[in-house]
């Protein structure tokens, strides 16, 4: 009886599963500045575009895991961001060409 | 008479709180934003214990672990699980964050503490009222319990597993013509105008 009182209210607190659209967004450019929490990029119209980096961004160069330190400012970079409130924040910084990496 | 009044006031009370409770459901009872209270969590977690069971918590594992079964279930959950669950099991994805309740990070000891029978268990017949559908067709479902062992493994997961599975993730059409673009940006084509949502 217990448990089916519990069930019963566990049910009645619990909804059903609904599936949301995502917001990433992805940022392709330049390195024009390092900074210790943010990476600002250069886009293809000449605006720049600061995104936060964060503990847990990804970093890959060439398709290989990476750290910040091995980004360089001139770096091409492919940046997968989450907006938060009027800020970006990196989930993924990707650079490095996997051309010449796929060669070696 | 005073009994009528009685009656008609608790009648009122009822339909005033009955009316109180469809306006916050229809405000949003059903929206899986926001997180379950620590309450329904508790709740939840109870009830998803007692739903297990007791057989079915203390099955063993009828597949040992090996590298190469290791590698079979950490491919396997790439392209099956990680679209909610992530490939290192943290739950941080789009969907697996907007799930409600979201997806759980399974390298926590809330999943890590319950028993190989458990974790079969639910991968097998999902969780009802979540994001976790039934996995298993057949019996005995090798594939849940190899899968119950990667998921063991998921707290000594490298970057390098990780970047492995990557390759075994399903990815759409728009997703291989993103990927391209950013391929063919990085090996010095030029970048579209702007960056674009998905």
């Amino acid at each position: 009886m217990k448990r089916l009182g519990l069930a019963i209210l566990s049910v009645a607190l619990i909804t059903a599963a609904a599936f949301a659209h995502g917001n990433e967004k992805h940022v392709m450019g330049k390195v024009t500045k390092i900074g210790n929490s943010s990476i600002s990029v250069q886009l293809a119209d000449g605006s720049v575009k600061t995104v936060n980096v964060v503990g847990t961004t990804k970093f890959l160069k060439a398709g290989a895991a990476a750290t910040q330190q091995d980004l360089k400012v001139g770096d091409r970079v492919v940046i997968h961001a989450k907006p938060n409130g009027d800020a970006l924040e990196a989930t993924e910084v990707k650079f490095g060409s996997t051309a010449s990496a796929e060669k070696h | 008479m005073k009994i009528g009044k009685l009656a008609i006031t608790v009648l009122l009370v009822l339909v005033c709180i009955f009316i109180l409770g469809l306006v916050a459901f229809v405000q949003g009872g059903i929206s899986a934003r926001g997180r379950p209270s620590a309450l329904e969590t508790v709740v939840a977690r109870r009830l998803r214990k007692l739903g297990i069971p007791s057989s079915a918590r203390n099955q063993k594992n009828p597949v040992q672990s090996t590298p190469e079964v290791l590698a079979e279930a950490r491919h396997h959950f790439a392209d099956h699980c990680a679209t909610c669950h992530a490939n290192d099991g943290s739950g941080n994805t789009t969907i697996g964050q907007n799930l409600y309740p979201p997806a759980p990070d399974m390298r926590l000891p809330e999943t890590q503490n319950l028993s190989d029978g458990e974790i079969y268990y639910i991968i097998h017949n999902g969780v009802r009222l979540t994001g976790m559908p039934a996995w298993g067709v057949d019996e005995p479902d090798l594939d849940s319990w190899k899968l119950v062992i990667f998921i063991r493994h998921l707290p000594q997961l490298t970057r390098d597993e990780i970047s492995d599975m990557e390759k075994f993730n399903p990815k759409s059409e728009s997703e291989r013509q993103e990927e391209k673009e950013e391929e063919d940006f990085l090996n010095g084509k030029p970048a579209a105008e702007g960056g674009h949502h998905h």
